[in-house]
Order: C-alpha cells, then structure tokens, then sequence
C-alpha cells in the first residue's frame, strides 16, 4: 500500500526522524558532508513512498522530478534496448539523481523488484531549501555537481579506453593486412 | 493490501475526499469561505515568513514574528487612525450639511425633470426616494450586524488562526496531500503543485499588491480632494479595484456620492471623479504591467461570468474572490494539460 494514513493526518510530521534513516542518508555521497541538523533539514523535505514488488517508480523518457534513496528493497533499472536490466541496487543505495539538476526526462525506467520503501528527493523541494537555507542548498548542488562531474570524467575515460582499444584494434588489423599483402 | 486494492483504496479517498468538499460547499458555504480568504492570505504573505525564515530563524519563530509585526502595524495604525474613523462615523451618522445636501438634491431633481422629462421623469420625487432608499440602507445594515455580526466575529477571529497555521504547516500540508496520491500519479501530482504554487502564488500576490496600492492612492487623492470619509472609501475603492470593469466605478461610487449628496459640491464630484480616472490610467499603465503576472489573462466575457457566478454563490465576498478562483482554476487547468502531455498514463 502506497499511502500512509499517518502521515497524511500528521502533514508527514512524523516522517523522517528515525536516527536509523539518518544513518542511511548520511552514507549517501550527497548528503555525506551534512551536519546533524542539515540532515534532518533534508529529511523533512523527503517524501515517503512504499512500493509493491512489480509496480513502476518511475518510466524511461518521462519527465523526471528528482531522485530516489532506498531505505529497504530492491529495485531494478531497466533501460530500452538493453537486455535484461541494466543494474539492481538496494539498501541506501540511489538512483535518478540527474532529474534533480537538469528536471530532463528519465534515462531508464526503475521498478521495484521487491516490496521496497523509498524516499523521494525532488527539485521543488531542493529549490525551495536553496530559497530558505541557501548554504545547506549549495552544498547540496555541489555535491550533486561532484558526482555528476566524477561520473562525467569516468565517462569520458571509459570512452577514451575504447577508442584506445579500437585504434589499437585498427592498428593490428593494419600490420596484420600490410603482412599478408607481403 | 495488494497494488489493485491500494489503487482501489485511494481512489476512493481521491472520490470521497472531492464529495466531502463539495458538500461543505453546499452546507457551510461560510467555512469554506473563511477556508479559501485563509488560503489566499497564506499565498501573499508566505514569500515575508520565508524571507525571515532565511535569516536562520524556525518556521514556527518566523510565522510569530510575522504575525507579532502585522499585530503591531494594526494596533498602530489603530491608533492613529481610529479617532479619525470614529469622527468620520459620527459625521456619517449625523448626516453633516444636511441643508446644502437638500439643495443639491433639488437642483439635480430639477435638471433631471427638465431634461428627461420625456422619458418619463417628469414626477420624479428624488428627495423622497433618496431618502426612503436611506432607511432601507440604514435597517439592512441594522439586520446585517444583528445576524450576521456573531458568525463575522467568529470568522474574524478564526480567520487570523487558520492563516497562522496554514503559514506555519503549509509545507507539511500540501506534503500530506502529496502523500495519499498513488504511486504511479505521484511525481506527476508533485509537478503540478509545484507549477500551481509558484503561478497562484505570483497572481495572487500581484493582485493583493495591486489591490493595497489602488487602496492607499485613492485614500491619499479623496484625502487631497477633502472628501468625507476618505478612510473607508479609499480601501473600499482598492478592494473593489480587484473586481475588473466593475470594480473602478463601484470604488469611484462612494466618493461621488459623498461628494454630491453630502458634502452637496457637484464640482468636488467632477473632480473626485476625474481624480479615479487618473487613478486607474496609473494603474493599467504603470501598477499592473508591473506587478500583475502576465501569465494569467482572463477574458473578459469570463470574468464577467465568474463575477456574476461568485456574487450569486456568496455574495459581495464572492464577487471580490471570483476573478482570484477564475485565475486559480485556469492556473489549474492550464498546468494540468501541460504536465498531463509529458506523462504516458495511457500503459
């Protein structure tokens, strides 16, 4: 079931003050630098969401708000073209941070493998926090634009690598062709 | 609970939710009244508690001393200016240059029989009928105050709270209205919000910034002009300026009506009046391109509906809330659609 009564009738006050949650969040690369009180800042702007084993979080080349923190579960990302899926994550693990920065449409579709609680973290959010605590929102964004710039330098080099290799690859075949001509 | 019952269960929430208000609509029309006028107020001064809110302080210390500094300006502009509005309401009451007044009166009664007679004004007892519609007046507002004057100071005071908690909680609140939409409408529903708020919020701040601005330069002109009652006719005038096309003549109304029958100076009438018509070029031409958002334009054949509907529903509270519920339900649709293309809810 996708809805919490609870905290429907708290205005989600409740949510988010579990030390244990606070743990997981802190082992997340973009909230690692964050103090006591900045997480629990953040913790109040995340939404809880249950998800059944099978049902959808979210679909490729939809519009995306945000990302997504798994508190317990497992979820599978599933890419369009790819077989199989691309890669499954759990336990204080995320995914579909890009969303955040660039609010672009998702790159892959995420479903829930098992029964999973997941915590949203989405743009509105994080630009009404710069609005309001505009230090603890930079720090957020550089440590998303850490990420995204770390991913992008082992993308570029994962495709240097293979243009590496496929120089090389031309080059044998070049030798290998000027030694059979002999 | 498997994925098809919980679909099941928040449909029905979504369904009984929509019928619980539509019948607090039809049942206490007064609640839901205060409800959206509490709503609305939240919207304009959110940006205030969020800009203290920025200089470190708790939601909950900001809103104090958000409403600890609107307390103060009241009580001091109070007390300033209750002296001036007790003596204008004595005035009022005591029916000041009541001999110049019959002599307008006259006047004008004389002119309308000379010039219309033919279409039938040649009768006409203007005194009489000025007078009969100020007893009217006088036992309606009597009757008003007597019945209504309990429920006003209930809401009066219920009002100021539901605004106090709603910018102190509005966050958690629309995240628990966030929080009972399924799954798969779930980031859609957070996108339109998001769009609403920012579209509604704009709008209706403009409109309450407009609407102040037009209140305290039509107050300083009557004042200028020396009108009588300059202190309610000139916030009378920046609220009714919120109702288009209507709205400037239902302002200008009072001061020409002071203005011939009490003060019984039919030149003070041409100047109140041509002092409005400056009043309003500024506005079209300076205040609202400024301050209104260009992104809610409203024709004027709905506007004129959507008053006419809201005077029907609620009154004259209605009127002045039409055109902002107008605004809001386009923002709503308008946002709907939008965000309604980029989803595929069709697999």
């Amino acid at each position: 079931m996708n809805i919490d009564l609870k905290e429907f009738f708290t205005f989600g006050k409740n949510e988010g003050r579990q030390p244990l949650f606070r743990d997981t969040l802190k082992s997340i690369p973009i909230f690692a630098e964050l103090g006591r009180r900045e997480l629990a800042a953040v913790e109040r702007i995340l939404h809880k969401r249950e998800y059944q084993a099978g049902e959808v979080i979210f679909r490729q080349d939809e519009p995306g708000l945000g990302m997504y923190i798994i508190e317990s579960g497992r979820v599978s990302i599933i890419a369009d073209g790819a077989p199989g899926q691309v890669v499954e994550l759990g336990d204080g693990e995320f995914f579909g941070e890009l969303p955040l920065l660039d609010g672009g449409s998702r790159s892959a579709t995420a479903m829930a493998k098992t029964s999973c609680r997941i915590y949203g973290f989405f743009q509105p959010d994080l630009f009404s926090l710069i609005a309001r605590n505009p230090r603890l929102g930079v720090k957020i964004v550089m440590s998303l634009a850490a990420i995204i710039g770390m991913r992008l330098r082992a993308a570029n080099e994962r495709v240097e690598g293979l243009l590496h290799s496929a120089r090389e690859k031309r080059g044998a075949e070049k030798t290998a062709r000027s030694k059979g001509a002999r | 609970m498997n994925e098809k019952q919980s679909a099941t269960l928040n449909r029905w929430i979504f369904i009984g939710g929509l019928a619980f208000f539509l019948m607090m609509v039809f049942l206490v029309p007064g609640v839901v009244k205060m409800i959206i006028v509490a709503v609305l107020l939240a919207y304009i001064f959110d940006p205030i508690v969020t800009a203290i809110e920025l200089r470190g302080l708790s939601r909950t210390a900001s809103t104090f001393l958000f409403f600890a500094f609107v307390v103060s300006i009241v009580w001091i502009l109070a007390s300033f200016l209750f002296p001036v509005v007790v003596g204008q309401l004595v005035a009022l009451q005591s029916g000041a240059n009541a001999e110049q007044t019959a002599g307008v009166i006259l006047r004008l009664q004389a002119v309308i029989r000379a010039k219309l007679g033919f279409l039938g004004f040649g009768d006409l007892n203007l005194a009489e009928t000025i007078d009969h519609f100020g007893t009217y007046l006088s036992s309606r507002v009597v009757d008003f105050i007597v019945h209504e004057g309990p429920t006003l100071l209930i809401y009066g005071v219920a009002t100021p709270f539901m605004v106090f908690f709603l910018l102190m909680d509005g966050r958690e609140i629309k995240k628990g209205l966030i929080s009972i939409v399924p799954n798969r409408y779930f980031e859609f529903a957070l996108d339109l919000l998001y769009k609403m708020d920012v579209q509604l919020g704009n709008y209706l701040r403009s409109q309450f910034i407009d609407a102040m601005a037009f209140g305290v330069l039509s107050t300083i002109a009557l004042w200028l002009l020396d009108v009588k009652y300059f202190m309610f006719i000139g916030p009378f005038a920046g609220l009714a300026n919120l109702i288009p096309y209507v709205g400037p003549i239902a302002g200008a109304f009072p001061a020409v009506a002071v203005s011939l029958f009490v003060l019984g100076d039919a030149a003070k009438a041409i100047q109140v009046v041509i002092a409005f018509v400056i009043l309003k070029l500024l506005d079209d031409m300076l205040i609202q391109p400024v301050l209104v958002a260009k992104g809610v334009n409203l024709h004027p054949l709905l506007v004129l509906l959507a008053i006419i509907v809201g005077g029907e529903m609620f009154g004259v509270l209605g009127m002045l809330l039409a055109v902002p519920a107008t605004g809001f339900t386009k923002v709503v649709l308008q946002e709907s659609i939008v965000t309604l293309r980029k989803y595929r809810f069709t697999d």
